[in-house]
């Protein structure tokens, strides 16, 4: 169990997803996908450092990194397939848990590009 | 060995004369971190001196290129984030995602500075008398220090240095000693500005090199942040000795809670204003007063919430809440929740015992509820300045607003409400420096004025915002004439 209960949780795992995911989708063979997720991470590193709002930090409840864990040993259509939809639903799950509005925007636009939308 | 901390003077790192050292330790672990130096009134002698003589070239250097100072240094700064976010969590305890907010608040400061050569034009009247043009300008005033404390040890500081150098004064600063490690890595990054010499200086140490700089003539202006008492001296002492001061003191912020309010929303808000930083914070809610049935509600909905929070190390992503800043502080907090007791309240939450697995030396106090706290006991009187919220009934909105003013302090007070009438009269009647509506840190940004009244505030212009400019300058008023052939 790894709470994701603070701002700095869920923008790090964020991170340390789409890092993982820049990775995955470079072995995958899918170059395009992969420089989209090393875009996405910089942003959300630059939003990490940028939105924090010392004064409407809030703890942030019901929200576990476990349960967004990815197979990224399976490069096959299918499992990029899964694996997508697992970012799409972390992204999507995660953004009403923050209360600035340049963050959640960022996740969930990132919920948008995971999904295909 | 541990590194023994070194003051900058002159644009050099120096060695003190000091055979007092304080240690400087991460209270979550308890690693000794550094040693701080006792500087004495030679060390600040230096630096006044260095100062003094920087000021003659820096008032002359072009305000944008002043400014131009400023750009890069919150480059640096930014460069090095991470870096200082982590010191703040390393000396001071408090969580990642607080140092994270704190460092961006500094940077809003830095930004502040930046904008100084638009804030520092002139007026004028041309033709104020017939042939006679009156205009005012604005004129550095010499060297600045700056006291600061161990809650905020980035922020505090950056709240004056960016702003007093720009304008194009001279500056001094003496971090706590409690924490100096922020201030110590962002003097290195200062040093790789190149700055003339002595236009920043830093002087580590306690009581003797405050004094030191409290009584030196050639210091024009303090500002200081800490407790109450010591603020009253620090405004005493610096008045009687000639200078500019602005002194912030410490805090008793109460919250009222209205009926009307949203409940949920309401009191997850009033959580991180009671319990953020470990509530060592001047702007911290202590009192939450629940009126009429807002009360029973208010205190079921916090303990709910405040049960849940997970207090831990401050750079595990995961703690919602970290230490206080050191065992005495964590004697203090505890001992006040003890006399609260005694006094009559009843913990409903009581954080006194707290070990947090693998920190067990570590200076944790969990987060505590008094209930049936009445404005007699101390608890609701003094600054407990750690995370203990104390609840009060009030009958009526009225009587909420006559405690809250009954208060000796006049930092911050918030009110919960749907109902913009209350929320009117609260900003109209309530005497304190920063009013929150729906918000529970009623923190001023950069380009504001860090209020304050009563016992929380000695001086007449506040840090931050336009305050600031007319603290680092003087305003001379140019009259002139010139006769035609």
């Amino acid at each position: 169990m790894t709470p994701l209960n603070t701002f700095g949780a869920i923008m790090s795992k964020a991170i340390e997803l789409e890092s993982a995911l820049a990775d995955y989708y470079g072995r995958a063979g899918d170059s395009e996908r992969a420089r989209a997720s090393e875009k996405r991470r910089q942003k959300m590193m630059r939003i990490r450092r940028e939105a924090v709002l010392e004064i409407t930090l809030e703890a942030i409840v019901g929200l576990d990194s476990d349960d967004y864990a990815l197979d990224l040993d399976d490069t096959s259509e299918s499992g990029q397939a899964r694996v997508a939809s697992t970012a799409a639903r972390f992204y999507r799950e995660v953004a009403p848990g923050i209360n600035v509005r340049q963050a959640r925007s960022a996740l969930e636009r990132a919920a948008r590009e995971h999904a295909g939308e | 060995m541990v590194e023994r901390l070194k003051n900058y003077i002159g644009g050099e790192w120096v060695e003190t004369g000091s055979r007092d050292w304080s240690p400087v330790p991460d209270p979550a672990t308890c690693e000794l971190l550094a040693e701080c130096p006792e500087s004495g009134a030679g060390d600040v002698e230096l630096a006044v001196q260095a100062a003094q003589t920087a000021f003659e070239e820096w008032r002359r250097t072009p305000v944008l290129e002043r400014a131009q100072f400023m750009h890069h240094f919150k480059n640096l700064v930014e460069d090095r984030f991470d870096d200082l976010s982590e010191v703040v969590v390393r000396e001071n305890g408090k969580t990642l995602d607080e140092a994270r907010g704190e460092v961006r608040r500094g940077i809003e400061s830095i930004d502040f500075g930046i904008g100084v050569p638009f804030m520092m034009r002139n007026d004028g009247v041309e033709d104020i008398s017939s042939g006679i043009d009156e205009t005012t300008v604005r004129q550095p005033v010499g060297v600045f220090a700056a006291i600061t404390p161990f809650n905020f040890p980035f922020m505090v500081p950056i709240w004056f240095l960016p702003t007093a150098i720009t304008c194009g004064n001279t500056f001094i600063l003496k971090p706590s000693p409690q924490t100096p490690l922020s201030m110590q890595l962002t003097c290195e990054l200062i040093d790789e500005l190149d700055l003339p010499e002595g236009v920043v200086n830093l002087v580590h140490g306690g009581v003797t090199s405050a004094q030191a700089i409290m009584e030196h003539p050639g210091i024009a202006g303090v500002s200081f942040v800490g407790s109450s008492p010591v603020a009253k001296i620090i405004y005493e002492t610096c008045t009687r000795n000639g200078k500019r001061v602005q002194a912030q003191g410490g805090a008793k912020n109460y919250i009222a809670v209205l009926p009307d309010a949203d409940m949920e929303s309401s009191v997850k808000n009033v959580l991180g204003a009671a319990y953020g930083c470990a509530g060592q914070r001047c702007l911290a809610a202590a009192v939450a007063v629940g009126v009429g049935d807002a009360y029973d509600s208010l205190r079921d909905e916090l303990v709910k919430q405040v049960a849940g929070l997970r207090v831990g190390y401050g750079l595990d992503e995961t703690s919602q809440m970290g230490t206080v800043v050191s065992a005495q502080a964590r004697e203090r907090i505890v001992d006040m929740i003890t006399e609260g007791e005694r006094e009559g309240a009843t913990i409903s939450l009581d954080g006194r015992d707290l070990q947090v697995e693998g920190y067990e030396d570590g200076m944790f106090v969990g987060p505590t509820i008094l209930e049936d706290v009445t404005p007699d006991m101390r608890v609701a009187r003094e600054e407990i300045f750690g995370p203990v919220l104390s609840l009060m009934r009030a009958d009526s909105y009225d009587e909420a607003v006559e405690l809250i003013n009954r208060s000796n302090y006049g930092n911050a007070a918030s009110i919960f409400t749907s109902s913009g009438a209350h929320a009117r009269d609260f900003k109209y009647r309530v005497n304190a420096g920063n009013i929150g509506v729906n918000i529970g840190v009623a923190a001023p940004s950069a380009s504001f004025p860090f209020g304050g009244q009563k016992d929380s505030f000695f001086g007449d212009l506040h840090g931050q915002g336009m305050d600031s400019i007319d603290f680092f300058t003087d305003r001379k008023v140019v009259i002139e004439r010139w006769f035609a052939g």
